[in-house]
């Protein structure tokens, strides 16, 4: 392990490292455009310029390793002065719209400028070279030629990590720009990662172009619900009312404008696919439940658990505990799935149609899975795969009158839609039940068979933990507020729960200590564990997946 | 009558009011002294044409030029609004009383224009932030501040109401301060009829775009 020496203090680096990924790793800032950990080192914007001593010109710090010994200076007069430079040169012909500009607010170039420039340009700005704006490379992405500073992220990213080469650099020298061969639009599963990698404003994402300036909104880390890989991602939402007191439109519970890749080298590294990343759009396709009903007439759900209770007890009673059952999705959280598996004594079931089969087969080389489930690996952890046998087997049940009552709790899926046979199948089972209750998100039609709908708080609307395919426990957190009276799984659940004699706390972190406690390979986690970047829970044994 | 300059009185007296109120015994002269002024007041309105009163709101006192009252939204040369959606007034307004939507401008150089601009008169608290913060001159004041309606609702003004309002002409513009640099027009109704407003608005809402998307992937 070489011992380096950075702005005077000394470090410890593991061999072949950069000196950019050193300083990272300890918190040095050292500006940078081209250089991102996940695409690969180009060295082409000079930002990273450092000293290093017995070199006698600057060297790059993303294309250095450390050697042994080596006494590196982020902070000297000669460094400031080449970046000053190098931001001189790079804004040379740059436009500055930063008013209309999407990446303002975010932009690499505001930041550096305000923290290593500050000069004034000396190219008059009716000089300055034109080039296109805003056109389409595909369908989430849109260039700005005068904007970009050719750092040539974007090209590496199709050239290095989706292998689509669709962007490329023309021309040359002071030509040079960013494009698409005409016949080759920017359309691959991941394209909307090169907005994310862009550092300025020349890529934007057609989805989010003009929706909201960023700084107007708050992010909050969560997990990709798309499927069963679970990508890590920020969303971005309203943090305040926007629009002050203008009745009508005045955002108070929030509303989500988009996501963005959030690093986590153990999942997806900065990635996420275009389905995914636009998959809270999936929110928005149909109209929210708001309000609870009973055969069609409105109730309050704090007057509705406890009927629903005494529901569930006389059907037990007079059939035997087997005439009880409940229907879960893997879209639900370790927490709801759990504490529905202790309301209903095991007999539940999470399995609409493939999930077990496919949470772990690639939909392609980098992240998506074919399983559209977030918590498949959680649900079969927590033993959900029992006898019942899925939504097929119930609906056979139920028609042979095995099985009277239920609860189906019942999240679309987020990335594409719902097997047609799936809704057929969960229609034909709620009317061959005695009585239904349907907890939903959205106000489906199908729904509307039940006895007994309940709302329910949809993907960022409920705090939780999601197992990945891999069997990571991560958390999602909530974003914004259920619609209307929508609560999450877990906190009806527990409700329930309290009604039959159980205490159980609401508090998402306390039911995962239960969890714990009690599930195998979760023992010893807790959210402070688990943290932002999630942690590996023991592999599924071999019989359950049977 | 006491002489007015830019609508700020100059040459005003001052008055030491203990001093005054020492010398005002509450007696019948000062009664009667109360009467003379009146009556001086009547005959010199009467015959000299000296009248301090002004026939509200048909008429009144001019304002000063930096007063500010409701905002003009101006327009460029060819009429189309200046503004181009880039939220500097909503993000200084302090009374968060202003709100934009944007859309894509059918003229990339342009990029952006505001499809909804929105501001909550009754909300709004004349400061003036938002004509400082914005880089176009796009929004300016005007000297009106008249807020008689008959419902809440229309003391939200939008693009239209913003635009064009009749008595912008009357009155004239008020607070002003980035003339020098930008030259912005204020929008007249005799010269053009309707609105010019962008009328290629893309329609790309996300559902319909994610649906597509999912279209073409199979
Ligand atoms: S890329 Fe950055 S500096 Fe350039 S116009 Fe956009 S926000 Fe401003
Ligand atoms: S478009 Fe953005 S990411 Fe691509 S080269 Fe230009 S500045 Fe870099
Ligand atoms: S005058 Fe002040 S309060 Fe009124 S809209 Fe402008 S910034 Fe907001
Ligand atoms: S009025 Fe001015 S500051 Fe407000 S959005 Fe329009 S251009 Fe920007």
């Amino acid at each position: 392990m070489p011992k380096v020496t950075i702005n005077g203090q000394v470090y410890e680096a593991a061999k072949g490292k950069t000196i950019i990924q050193v300083a990272d790793d300890i918190g040095v800032q050292i500006p940078r455009y081209c250089y991102h950990p996940d695409i690969g080192i180009e060295g082409s914007c000079r930002m990273c310029l450092v000293e290093v001593k017995s070199a006698p010109k600057l060297l790059p710090a993303c294309a250095t390793p450390v050697t042994e010994n080596m006494d590196v200076r982020t902070d000297t007069q000669r460094v400031h002065e080449a970046v000053r430079y190098a931001m001189e040169f790079l804004l040379l012909h740059h436009p500055i719209d930063c008013p209309v500009c999407d990446q303002s607010g975010e932009c690499w170039l505001q930041d550096y400028y305000m923290a290593h420039a500050g000069h004034d340009s000396r190219y008059p700005l009716g000089q300055k070279t034109r080039r296109r704006k805003a056109f389409n490379l595909g369908p989430l992405v849109k260039l700005d030629q005068e904007r970009c500073i050719l750092c040539t992220r974007c090209v590496r990213f199709t050239r290095h990590v989706t292998k689509t080469n669709e962007i490329q650099v023309f021309n040359r020298a002071h030509n040079s720009e960013i494009g698409i061969f005409e016949d080759r639009p920017l359309n691959n599963p991941y394209s909307g990662n090169v907005v994310d990698v862009c550092p300025v404003g020349a890529l934007t994402s057609a989805d989010f172009r003009f929706k909201a300036r960023v700084w107007f909104l708050k992010g909050t880390d969560s997990v990709c619900a798309g499927c069963s890989t679970g990508c890590n991602l920020r969303i971005d939402h309203t943090a305040r009312a926007a629009g002050g007191g203008i009745p009508g439109y005045t955002a108070t519970d929030g509303k989500i404008y988009r996501t963005v890749g959030r690093r986590n080298v153990e999942v997806n590294k900065s990635w996420l696919c275009d389905e995914g990343r636009l998959s809270f759009h999936t929110l928005e396709r149909w109209p929210r439940l708001r309000q609870a009903s009973v055969r069609g007439k409105q109730q309050p759900v704090s007057a509705l658990l406890p009927v629903i209770h005494a529901n569930f007890e006389s059907v037990r009673s007079d059939h035997g505990d087997d005439a009880v059952a409940a229907l879960a999705s893997a879209t639900n959280t370790n927490e709801g799935l759990f504490l529905m598996k202790k309301y209903f004594k095991g007999r539940l079931d999470f399995r609409l149609g493939r999930e077990v089969e496919q949470y772990q087969q690639q939909q392609d080389e980098l992240l998506r899975r074919y399983d559209k489930h977030p918590n498949t690996h959680g649900a079969l952890d927590l033993g959900l795969a029992g006898g019942l046998g899925g939504l097929r087997r119930l609906r056979d049940l139920a028609e042979k009158k095995e099985v009277r009552g239920m609860w189906i709790s019942f999240h679309p899926q987020l990335v594409g839609e719902d097997a047609p046979e799936i809704i057929e199948d969960l229609k034909r089972l709620i009317e061959a039940l005695e009585w239904s209750v349907v907890c939903t998100t959205h106000d489906f039609g199908w729904a509307h068979e039940a006895d007994f709908l309940l709302p329910m708080a949809a993907w960022a609307e409920e705090k939780g933990t999601y197992t990945n395919y891999a069997g990571r426990v991560q958390i999602a957190n909530r974003a914004v507020m259920p619609a209307g009276d929508a609560e999450p799984l877990h906190v009806l659940m527990a409700e329930l729960l309290n009604l039959s004699g159980v205490e159980v706390p609401t508090d998402p972190a306390a039911i995962f200590e239960w969890i714990a406690s009690e599930v195998p390979g979760y023992g010893g986690l807790d959210y402070d564990a688990i943290g932002p970047s999630g942690a590996a829970v023991a592999p599924v044994p071999e019989e359950v997946l049977r | 009558m006491t002489p007015v300059s830019g609508g700020y009185a100059v040459d005003v007296p001052t008055i030491n009011v203990s001093e005054r109120a020492r010398g005002e015994h509450a007696t019948i002269w000062s009664t009667f002294r109360a009467f003379a002024v009146t009556l001086r007041r009547l005959f010199t309105s009467l015959f000299k044409g000296d009248i301090p009163t002004i026939n509200y709101p048909e008429e009144s006192r001019p304002y000063s030029e930096r007063f500010r009252g409701t905002h003009i939204l101006t327009v460029r040369d060819d009429g189309s609004l200046k503004c181009v959606a880039c939220y500097m007034c909503a993000t200084i307004c302090p009374a968060e009383c202003i709100y934009i939507e944007a859309g894509e401008h059918p003229n990339p150089e342009i990029e952006k224009f505001p499809t909804r601009f929105d501001i909550d008169m009754m909300r709004c608290i004349y400061c003036g932030f938002c004509v400082d913060a914005c880089p176009e001159e796009a929004i300016i004041m005007s000297r009106e501040h008249h807020q008689s309606v008959y419902e809440r609702s229309e003391t939200i003004y939008g693009i239209e109401k913003l635009m064009a309002r009749p008595g912008i002409d009357a009155k004239g513009p008020g607070y002003r301060p980035n003339r020098p640099m930008a030259e912005a027009k204020i929008f007249k109704k005799q010269e053009q009829q309707t609105c010019p407003f962008p009328s290629h608005i893309e329609e790309r809402h996300p559902a319909v775009l994610y649906e597509s998307m999912i279209r073409r992937r199979g």
